[in-house]
């Protein structure tokens, strides 16, 4: 079941195959043209030094057929073959953005969030170009064969010399080019190094602004830069060396190609036209050559990067999804029992239907792992969750969530207007949970853009307009985490007021250690040390248990 | 909220010219090194089809087959030395570009990261991030590969041409037929292709902005059941970036399709030509082999040229935006939004207003906001006359309900803004931003590489144990030492990933470091819940020993714990006083007291 690179790269290649091959044969039209052209241009000098002007009309015609044909295919080649390329890494985004989004999860373990953009995109993208390799390296092939025919016709010693030299002179400039090229690389990496620290540094201004660290952050990047600029200058010093011997190995070659060549033309054997046909294949042959190489490598990238998304891809589900459908009417029971692992060590639970449950937890951890286990984040190692008297685990995960809705203190808010966010939402949600006073702060109202995934509010408006996402939702379960953390006490008592109201006949658990929040609730738990060690009143626990108070007020 | 926005300046292209004179005046003799070895080199190179046409003269003569050796040899000889001249040239090309692009970045850097931040929020944080990112690649990658292989198919192309002109003036006039064509196409494609990419640019880079918010909220998505519409989203936008590539790739093969008729035409022209010459005597087979060689080793470096105008385009734009912020002139604040003007092209801002000398020299530490009204928006205000004073070692919390101008008034004494009216004083003279206050928010950043790094940011000069002692006392010492490397381990984007009250907590570290006299406190505790924002709350108290700070407080516990108490309401000082005294007054902070405690009783 588990995805390999391989299957990635089959089928991103197979899902575009009409693409492909039609762009091969084109291509390969394109790149037997390109060999035609030098030849042609050699025939036509045989045509000044022995033929007539119709014979030359009749060659500068074929030179212009030969042209309109590669350049035809050309045209409509590359495109097919670059709609591959593009089409394939469009797949891949969205087959990424599936797994990572599926309601199994799992996908982003391990990985942060800008990793798993980059193997959305930049991966994506090498695995697309692959699809652009396979025509040109079918090109190129066409292309050498039509090479190799055109100067075997010309002349079988002069053709031999041409073909079987060219591969040692690839070789050749590659064995006394790869040390170059490797140092290259190396330095190549290091040059990058700058970019990544200016744009952290700038990601990082209002905090060095905060501390007046520009100077120490402005000697940093100088740093940064000169030895980027230093490793860069030694880069570029071995590429140069290595191009140039490239350039005096080709012209070598020619030099021998020419006393062969003019040898043969001395003796009668070749036209003079056929000797500079023959100088103009052999720098043809460069181009076909070179595209193996450059395929050979796209294809190294292209495999290491499918390599990412088949792991992405086949990443193993946090949870798996039950066989139930979550019934239509859904009373909002929720019952915990035995449940531990991690933080947690026996936790034992009733929440009776349309119940307002407070629960304090004294480690920040326990907390969060009793949202992921009631939100099937994550299964507990051991014990049960059940809504309604069902396991969790029989039921189906879309299905769940609408059921039971967590909303996780970092929940996000994304671009768009606030109206976007929130979804249908009505008056009386929006002031229970006091997003009607941000709305009214905004220039637009709701119809204002959140920049930035909501980066241009403040923490307490984010918050409200989090909170009224939540309540606007209006699941049989809600599980807020913190959702207040941010407000003004004043602001945070109205909406204690308001979410009580509003779920009067709904299942709502607050995770929070807030006062305000705890004092509307029905009953209260404390999740101390692993367990439910209280559980009453606020007002009750407060003058009651010591542990409570001190979570409750610092 | 998006508002009118006001970019960050751009210069003009004279400016940005003269910038980039005066960036490789320096690197004038380097440069002629360059340009004399691949002059000298692209010329030697052009002698090969000459010497080709040699050795097809030497056969159509009938000549003895060893003088054919010498030429040989001299190709040869040549192939060496276009190699070597060649290398030499690029290696010193590169050496003077890139120092010079690393002066500008530098100088770009050195004022990027001064800007007075009002500035930089009126242009959005999206303008900076993509001068520095984005223009720098560009210019960096233009520098880099396209300005060497730019020069030397200009030179091939210009010395090709003398090279037709030798041979015979008429081979010139032949070559010169595909040049109307040639021009015609480039123009065609340049009012096409330049908005084309821009818009591709802007495509692509909201298809990952997008991409990365529907990622990084992949938890938020699954929750609310978002993952259709964010997948729908991804789809729509990915799409629309791809149309746009693609038509950008159907634009180029039109234009090299294009260039395909004018190789055509040219090449029949010279081939006519050379037939025509070498019929009526006037020129030899070998020189019109030697023309038409030319001719067919023009495609190459034409194509080149040709495709690097869009590279070159991309970089000229990019220098304009980097000159642009690099001219700034290095000012703490800018002037205040009310009476603002347009930036002149290439004056710069008029200098900052002196400071009066005869300005008594106040205790550093003491802060007096006198009369302040200030807004946003024109006909907007936040704050209405606001005076408030932070004696020495004061500590002052700020209380009231969100909008009630807080945050504007911590900003205004951190002197990131300027008051429109009234007068902000920190030790008797206006505030330079992060000079004598520091101002800490909600907004956390751990800067990539050692952790070591990021806190000597605050303070370079600090030795190990000085990071230790700091660490400690905001209780992160202990994770610290438990990282894979204690304090040399990678974090930050690309390291190893701390959590957002550790983050937290190491900005409470760098204060510390940073040792600034005044503290403004904005929220720092707010974002990391409440049981985690207890313990920020102890490393916030750390880190304000011994400081006059003023502590935007939304719990008021904190504020109780303060020498004195401001409570703002709509833009005013509504109530100050010390929390016994407040509380006594029975006005509206007793009344907010009385319902927080209310809660805990």
């Amino acid at each position: 079941m588990s995805l390999t690179g391989r299957d990635v790269l089959l089928r991103s290649i197979g899902r575009q195959r009409r693409h492909v091959v039609l762009s091969s044969f084109m291509i390969a039209g394109h790149q037997a043209g390109e060999a035609l052209v030098p030849f042609v241009i050699g025939v036509v000098i045989d045509q000044a030094v022995s033929g007539g002007t119709g014979r030359l009309a009749f060659w500068l015609g074929v030179l212009g057929a030969v042209y309109a044909g590669l350049s035809f295919n050309y045209r409509f080649g590359d495109r097919a073959a670059e709609r591959a390329s593009e089409q394939a890494a469009h797949e891949l985004r969205l087959d990424v953005t599936r797994r990572v989004l599926d309601h199994r999860g799992g996908a982003e373990t391990g990985r942060l969030p800008g990793a798993l953009v980059s193997i959305a995109t930049s991966d994506a993208a090498r695995v697309g170009v692959v699809n652009l390799c396979v025509p040109a390296a079918l090109a190129a092939c066409a292309g050498l064969l039509v090479t190799a025919a055109l100067l075997l016709s010309i002349s079988l010693p002069l053709g031999l010399l041409v073909l079987l030299g060219t591969p040692p002179l690839l070789w050749l400039s590659h064995r006394l080019g790869k040390p170059l090229e490797d140092r290259s690389e190396t330095e190549q990496e290091h040059a990058a190094a700058a970019s990544g620290v200016a744009a952290d540094l700038v990601a990082g201004l209002r905090v060095l602004k905060g501390l007046g660290a520009e100077d120490a952050a402005i000697a940093k990047y100088g740093a940064t830069s000169r030895t980027s600029l230093h490793a860069t200058i030694k880069a570029v010093r071995a590429e140069a060396a290595y191009n140039g011997m490239m350039l005096a190995l080709n012209g070598a070659f020619l030099a021998l190609i020419a006393l062969v060549g003019g040898r043969l033309a001395a003796g009668g054997d070749i036209t003079v036209g056929q000797l500079i046909s023959t100088a103009g294949l052999a720098q043809y042959l460069l181009t076909p050559l070179t595209t193996f190489s450059w395929v050979n490598g796209e294809f190294a990238q292209g495999r290491a990067s499918a390599g990412r998304i088949a792991s992405v891809l086949s990443s193993p589900p946090a949870v798996t999804p039950g066989p139930m459908a979550v019934p239509e009417q859904v009373t909002g029971k929720i019952t915990l029992r035995g449940v531990g692992g991690g933080p947690l060590r026996e936790v034992d639970l009733d929440v009776a239907p349309g119940e307002c449950l407070g629960v304090v937890a004294t480690d920040p951890a326990a907390a969060t792992a009793l949202l992921a286990c009631l939100g099937r984040a994550a299964d507990p190692e051991r014990g049960t969750v059940e809504l309604d008297g069902v396991p969790l685990t029989d039921l189906a995960l879309e299905g769940l969530r609408g059921a039971v809705l967590v909303s996780a203190h970092d929940a996000r808010l994304f671009d768009g207007t606030v109206r976007e966010n929130l979804g249908p939402v009505t008056e009386t949600v929006l002031a229970a949970a006091g997003a009607d006073e941000v709305a009214s702060a905004l220039p637009d109202g709701l119809d204002s853009v959140l920049d930035e995934r909501g980066r241009s509010l403040s923490g307490g408006q984010r918050q409200r307009v989090a909170l009224a996402r939540a309540l606007a939702a209006d699941p049989p379960v809600l599980v807020a985490h913190d959702p207040t953390t941010a407000v003004d006490t004043v602001t945070e008592a109205r909406i204690a007021e308001g979410v009580r109201r509003l779920r009067r006949d709904r299942t709502t658990i607050l995770v929070t250690t807030s006062p305000a929040l705890l004092a509307a609730t029905d009953r209260v738990v404390l999740l101390h040390e692993g367990s439910i060690t209280a559980q009453g009143a606020h007002a009750a626990l407060l003058s009651d248990n010591p542990i409570y108070r001190t979570a409750v007020l610092s | 909220m998006s508002s009118e926005r006001e970019l960050l300046p751009v210069a003009s292209g004279r400016r940005t010219a003269s910038a980039v004179g005066a960036l490789l005046k320096p690197r004038a003799a380097t440069m002629a090194t360059a340009m004399a070895a691949l002059v000298a080199g692209t010329a030697i190179g052009l002698t090969v089809p000459p010497l080709i046409g040699r050795i097809v003269d030497l056969v159509t003569e009938g000549r003895d087959p060893g003088a054919i050796t010498w030429i040989v040899l001299l190709l040869a000889g040549a192939a060496l030395a276009e190699g070597v001249l060649s290398a030499v040239g690029i290696a010193q090309l590169a050496k003077a570009g890139e120092s010079a692009l690393a002066g500008l970045r530098e100088r770009f850097m050195a004022r990027a990261l001064r800007l007075p931040l009002d500035q930089v929020e009126r242009a959005g944080s999206g303008d900076l991030t993509s001068r520095v990112t984005n223009d720098v690649t560009v210019i960096a990658e233009a520098v880099r590969q396209a300005l060497p292989a730019m020069v030397r198919s200009l030179l091939i192309i210009g010395l090709t041409l003398g090279g037709l002109a030798v041979l015979d003036w008429r081979f010139l006039l032949a070559a010169l037929i595909a040049v109307p064509v040639q021009l015609h196409t480039v123009r065609w494609y340049a009012r096409r292709a330049t908005p084309l990419y821009a818009t591709q640019r802007m495509a692509v880079g909201a298809q990952q902005h997008d991409l990365l918010g529907t990622i990084d909220g992949a938890q938020t998505v699954r929750s609310f059941r978002l993952t259709a519409d964010h997948v729908a989203r991804v789809d729509t936008r990915s799409r629309a970036a791809v149309e746009l590539l693609l038509r950008g790739i159907a634009l180029q093969t039109r234009f090299y399709s294009r260039l395909h008729i004018s190789e055509y035409l040219g090449l029949c022209a010279v081939l006519i030509v050379g037939y025509a010459l070498v019929r009526d005597g006037s020129a030899t087979i070998g020189a019109a082999t030697a023309a038409a060689l030319y001719f067919h080793g023009l495609f190459g470096p034409i194509n080149i040229a040709l495709s690097l105008v869009d590279d070159a385009q991309a970089a000229a734009s990019g220098l304009t935006r980097l000159v642009g912020v690099a001219d700034l002139p290095d000012t703490g604040t800018s002037a205040p939004l009310v009476d603002e003007t347009p930036l002149p092209d290439e004056t710069p801002l008029p200098d900052e207003t002196p400071l009066p000398d005869e300005t008594p020299l106040l205790d550093e530490a003491s802060v007096e906001v006198t009369g302040v009204s200030h807004g946003y928006t024109p006909g907007h205000p936040v704050l209405h006359e606001v005076s408030l004073s932070l004696a020495p070692g004061e500590r002052v919390a700020l209380v009231g309900a969100s909008g009630a101008g807080k945050t504007t008034l911590g900003k205004l004494i951190a002197g990131v803004h300027r008051p429109v009216e009234g007068s902000v004083r920190v030790g008797g003279v206006e505030p330079e931003p992060g000079k004598a206050v520091a101002l800490v928010t909600q907004e956390v950043h751990v800067f990539a590489g050692t952790l070591a790094e990021d806190l000597r940011l605050a303070a370079p000069e600090a030795t190990d144990d000085d990071l230790r002692s700091a660490l400690e006392r905001v209780g992160a010492l202990a994770w610290a030492e438990e990282l894979p490397d204690g304090l040399g381990t990678e974090v930050g984007d690309g390291g190893h990933s701390l959590t957002v009250a550790q983050a937290q907590q190491l900005a409470f570290a760098r204060l510390i470091l940073a040792d600034p006299s005044i503290v403004i406190l904005d929220e720092a505790t707010a974002e990391a819940g409440s049981a985690g924002a207890r313990a920020l709350e102890r490393a916030a108290e750390a880190a304000l020993e011994g400081r006059t700070a003023l502590v935007v407080a939304h719990r008021l516990s904190q504020a109780a714990a303060a020498d004195r108490i401001v409570v703002l309401s709509g833009g005013r000082v509504a109530e100050a006083g010390r929390h016994e005294d407040l509380i006594a007054a029975e006005g509206g902070y007793a009344a907010l007291w009385s319902a927080w405690s209310a809660q805990r009783q």
